[in-house]
């Protein structure tokens, strides 16, 4: 048996914004099933990394690879990635006026999965996972994200991971801006959704989700780049000690 | 070009039905005034984006219906679509170049001295009624009675239409049905005038739709149809009427319509436009606030596609203090498609506490589409509230990233994201069913 492919591997990608070179040669392999974490100060380029991995158009490639299940997805826009497995819950997910939460999740499961779902079984799905998730039934007649307080937002997000059920979710500071009740809510959605089906990459600034979703990677991220790789214990590490450890790490004499 | 029409032409509608002396009066004197006033052309403030030099009227046909009302036959597919929103069974008019006729007259509806029928049928047995609205010295005098060609154009040779009446305290539950289509001829004239009065305390709904069997649209540039139409609507003190309009002209029709709505003491007017479709479509609203605390709220939704223009203006006239007005136009165009609004919030001196809101939001969908908005404020007295404002520009890049991240086409995030451009106008529309309605026919549209 030939050994298992990887699910995502990235190799030397920098990317830009508006010119400005913001990941300078990441390096990153998941498998199937994985959880990843990755870590790192604010403005380091995590959602950088998040958004070019779902096709953002104002990111570019200058260098690098992207494959997923051993294709080049670095061309590909962002709904044929969706439809390959990938998927993304936004650290800012936008508001669209208008348009009413269960129209656009039926949509957007029938264009993943490739196919109609009869109402009433995707009405069963939802109502199980809503509930799983403490989601109440009126937020499926308000508008995607509108007027949505940031929990709830995240909330939502969520959902829409474990209904899509991709082979890679990227959750970018899914954890923030929770209160705790949520915190545990949101987690063990995010455990469900952590299967050998689905590998997750976790993008978090704290220790504690990684209490209830056991990474198997930690990664630190610092000017774009991962710049250390360990395991679950790397998390608490950092939370002890702070990124200014692994930068005196990297640089010995203390002088970046 | 524009030629003119002839002289004849009104001869022939005053000759050809029974009318009263003083409407023939009216005809003619507004013809005269026709006569007189210069063809409008884009340069025109409120001509812009319009191609009306296009519009050959001397090769146009004016259609003169002599035929009698009669009782509908069969329900015309039209109208079925529509009353399968709207509740079944609802009194409609269906007029067609060739015919008029009625459905459901028998609804409970049109008791309680309600009277629902075609403009030439009220004349015939209500020309008394009509008079206080129709006579020379009796007409409405919106901005475009003085100046506009179309409006006078209308006013001479309106030939078919609707009439509504609603007396004192009676109270309409669901709305009637004023359907016109331009069936599939091309090269023609029609000059509907539509006439709503809703008396003091009584409460209405209005449905009017424009249409044209599409089956065998024509080549826009080479046979041009006009549909002219003029609508009336007056609501009387404590009076409450929906009034909602639906065009879906077919390709080769140029479509111009002046509204006139006058709103009596604590009455209130909800009027919502729905344009989508025609070659060109010219339409002026004007809404004159004439007593103490009256209100007005007006709503459009605009779809464009492929090369169709669309130019609105409209008008809130405060004419009385304690006075209300509100405009939400929202306009999506689609290829090389092209609007241009121009609001107006007028405020006389008188008009103390007036409260007055405009917006008007342009969404470009296609590369070549072009917007124009344009707010106009004459504003007289100084105790007031007045808030407006426009917007023109593409489609947001983050809600379609963020759509198309959860699998949609980029087509299929446009088509949502205008759907909910749309949705938050016209879903509070106070007549039952038409929210949904809109919905639909705009989703039909963009798929198209
Ligand atoms: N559109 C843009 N224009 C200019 N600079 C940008 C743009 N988007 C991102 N950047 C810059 O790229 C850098 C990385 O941003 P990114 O959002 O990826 O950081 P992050 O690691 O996710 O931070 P945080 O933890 O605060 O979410 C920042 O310096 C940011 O200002
Ligand atoms: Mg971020």
């Amino acid at each position: 048996m030939a050994a298992q492919e990887p699910l995502l591997k990235i190799e030397d990608l920098w990317v830009s914004v508006e010119g400005k070179d913001i990941l300078k040669g990441v390096n990153l392999t998941i498998n199937p099933g994985e959880v990843h974490a990755i870590m790192g100060r604010n403005g380091s380029g995590k959602s950088t990394l998040s958004y070019t991995l779902m096709g953002h158009p104002r990111y570019s490639i200058n260098r690098g690879s992207i494959l997923f299940k051993g294709e080049e997805i670095g061309d590909l826009p962002p709904d044929e990635r969706a439809k390959k497995g990938l998927a993304l819950a936004f650290q800012y997910p936008v508001a669209i006026p208008g348009v009413s939460v269960s129209n656009f999740l039926r949509a957007s499961v029938k264009a993943v999965r490739g196919k109609e779902i009869p109402v009433k079984e995707f009405r069963q799905e939802l109502k199980a996972q809503m509930a799983l998730l403490e989601v109440k039934d009126e937020f499926l007649s308000r508008y995607i994200n509108d007027g949505f307080s940031g929990g709830e937002k995240k909330r939502l997000e969520i959902l829409q991971m474990t209904l899509l059920k991709p082979a890679l979710a990227v959750l970018d500071e899914t954890d923030s801006g929770l209160d705790i009740d949520a915190l545990k809510v949101v987690s063990s959605g995010i455990n469900t959704l952590a299967t050998k089906e689905t590998a997750v990459l976790l993008i978090t600034h704290y220790q504690r989700i990684l209490n209830y979703v056991k990474p198997d990677f930690v990664h630190v991220f610092q000017s774009g780049q991962i710049v250390k790789t360990g395991g679950s214990e790397l998390s608490e590490e950092l939370e002890e000690r702070g990124y200014d450890w692994v930068t005196q790490e990297l640089t010995p004499s203390g002088v970046a | 070009m524009v030629k003119t029409i002839a002289k004849e032409r009104v001869d022939e509608i005053t000759k050809q039905t029974a009318e009263p002396a003083w409407l023939k009066e009216s005809r003619l004197k507004a013809f005269e005034s026709y006569l007189k006033i210069p063809t409008p052309c884009n340069r025109d403030e409120n001509w812009r984006r319009t191609e009306v030099d296009a519009l050959d009227l001397s090769t146009l046909n004016v259609v003169v219906s002599d035929s009698k009302e009669k009782s509908a036959a069969k329900e015309p597919a039209v109208v079925t679509e529509a009353l399968s929103h709207l509740g079944k069974n609802l009194p409609y008019i269906y007029t067609t170049p060739q015919s008029v006729e009625i459905g459901n007259a028998d609804s409970a509806l049109l008791s309680k001295g309600v009277i629902f029928c075609s403009l030439k049928t009220a004349l015939a047995q209500h020309a008394d009624l009509l008079s206080k609205y129709l006579a020379p010295e009796n007409l409405p005098t919106p901005d475009f009675a003085q100046n506009d060609k179309f409006y006078l154009m209308n006013q001479s040779l309106f030939n078919c239409g609707a009439f509504l009446y609603v007396p004192k305290n009676v109270i309409l539950e669901s709305p009637v049905l004023n359907v016109l289509s331009s069936g599939v001829e091309t090269s023609i004239a029609l000059f509907p005038r539509v006439i709503i009065i809703v008396e003091q305390g009584a409460k209405a709904e209005f449905v009017n739709i424009c249409t044209a069997d599409k089956t065998k649209a024509a080549d826009a540039s080479e046979s041009l149809s006009l549909v002219n139409s003029s609508i009336e609507t007056y609501v009387g003190a404590n009076g409450n009427l929906s009034y909602l309009d639906v065009s879906d002209f077919s390709s080769n029709t140029f479509a111009v319509s002046r509204v006139y709505n006058e709103v009596r003491k604590d009455g209130s007017l909800h009027a919502s436009t729905v344009a989508l479709g025609g070659w060109q479509i010219k339409s002026d609203i004007q809404t004159n606030l004439k007593e103490p605390g009256s209100k007005s709220d007006i709503r459009g939704v605009v779809l464009g596609s492929g090369s169709e223009r669309y130019s609105f203006n409209t008008i809130q006239d405060h004419i009385s203090p304690d006075t209300t007005s509100t405009i939400n136009f929202r306009v999506a165009l689609k290829e090389s498609s092209s609007s241009a609004y121009l609001g107006t919030i007028r405020v006389s001196k008188e008009a103390q506490r007036t409260d007055s809101y405009q917006s008007n939001k342009n969404l470009l969908l296609g590369s070549n589409a072009h917007a124009d908005s344009i707010p106009k404020l004459e504003i007289l007295a100084d105790d007031v509230k007045c808030a407006h404002g426009a917007t023109v520009g593409p489609a947001d890049k983050e809600q379609i990233f963020y759509l198309m991240s959860r699998g949609l086409s980029l087509l299929e995030a446009e088509e949502l994201i205008v759907t909910g451009f749309f949705r938050q106008v016209v879903q509070s529309c106070p007549v039952d069913g038409a929210g949904d309605w809109i919905n639909a026919l705009v989703a039909d549209k963009i798929h198209s």
